[in-house]
């Protein structure tokens, strides 16, 4: 009897840690934007708020703009600024979307799964879909989440002298990568 | 008789003039690249606050306190909230208005992370760090107050 008792708790504990939606306000976004003739455009924010709902698979994450931290003061100015990323108006990077498979993902089983996200991003206002593979990592019910991808910067409407110069990626790299409670 | 160095052709002018150009260019290029963000510690903080008050100013009204705070120096004084990994390697403080879920966070400068290290959950501290501003967070619910470049400013 005890014995069953046991299960049940445990299956219905198991089964509402896998229905909670689970997040960070501590995930990182890292943005690179460098290129052979300058490496000074990269920057990442630490404090990055992150969402994966286990049950339905959707994922979100929303960084404030202005908490990318840059090595370099007037690149950070530059990149915050009214021709860039006009933060003082766009405050946040969000992104909403879902894991296309979440049937292979396996959330209450150790493993590491790859799959791919798909959804919309919004800078400056501007929104597109975006689809990215991702990692996911299981590990004694913890949960963390990796992805890499590309975004073009005129499907945002950011141009400018530098980048036709070539001192700006045309196409920077993002890496988000999340560890979630 | 007009003395040799009278005689400089224009086009020597002009080929110095372009080569002191591009000298001067080049240094101000070398100083714009090699420019770096000072040490936070050593910044004098514009206004030093109470935690719980400060969330509570930005949960009032973002747009105001964004104005007030957003892009300076600010000292934070409270009792940590938590302490959570960022990545393998540094550590983000929080304070938590828990009457409202709101909150204020700080990533550590590169040369502060080992003394974030340090901090637990329950310490009172003073963290000086650049405010990012404020914005409602729509995942959360709440009112969320980033800062980058932080430092432990001294335990109370």
């Amino acid at each position: 009897m005890k014995k069953t008792i046991l299960a049940l708790a445990l299956v219905a504990v198991t089964g509402s840690l896998f229905a909670q939606k689970k997040t960070t306000t501590s995930a990182t976004v890292a943005f690179d934007a460098s290129t052979a003739i300058d490496n000074l455009p990269k920057a990442e924010n630490k404090t990055v708020v992150a969402a994966l709902d286990p049950k339905t698979g959707s994922v979100a994450f929303e960084a404030t703009v202005k908490n990318f931290a840059f090595a370099n003061p007037t690149i950070q100015q530059h990149f915050n600024g009214e021709k860039w990323l006009d933060s003082d108006k766009f405050p946040s990077f969000i992104f909403k979307g879902n894991i296309i498979d979440p049937a292979k993902v396996d959330f209450t089983k150790d493993g590491s799964y790859n799959t791919n996200v798909e959804g919309s991003l919004s800078i400056k206002g501007v929104e597109q879909k975006v689809k990215a593979p991702a990692t996911i990592v299981v590990k004694a019910g913890a949960i963390s989440a990796t992805s890499n991808f590309s975004i073009k910067l005129t499907d945002f409407g950011i141009s400018g002298a530098p980048i036709d110069a070539g001192k700006v990626s045309k196409e920077p790299k993002v890496t988000v990568s999340a560890d979630f409670k | 008789m007009t003395p040799d160095k009278k005689k400089t052709p224009w086009m020597k002018r002009v080929l110095w003039s372009v080569f002191v150009l591009v000298v001067i260019a080049a240094g101000i290029y070398w100083y714009v690249a090699s420019e770096k963000f000072a040490d936070t510690n050593d910044r004098e903080a514009v206004y030093t606050v109470n935690a719980l008050d400060f969330i509570r100013e930005f949960h009032e009204s973002d747009s105001a306190a964004n104005a007030k705070y957003r892009d300076k120096i600010i000292t934070v004084n409270g009792t940590v909230s938590a302490v959570e990994p960022a990545d393998s390697a540094t550590m983000n403080i929080k304070f938590v208005d828990t009457t409202t879920g709101s909150y204020v966070i700080f990533a550590f400068q590169e040369q502060h992370v080992a003394e974030a290290k340090t901090i637990k959950e329950g310490d009172l501290v003073s963290i000086k760090g650049s405010c990012s501003g404020g914005t409602y967070s729509e995942i959360l619910g709440v009112e969320k107050i980033d800062f980058k470049r932080s430092a432990l400013n001294k335990t109370k």
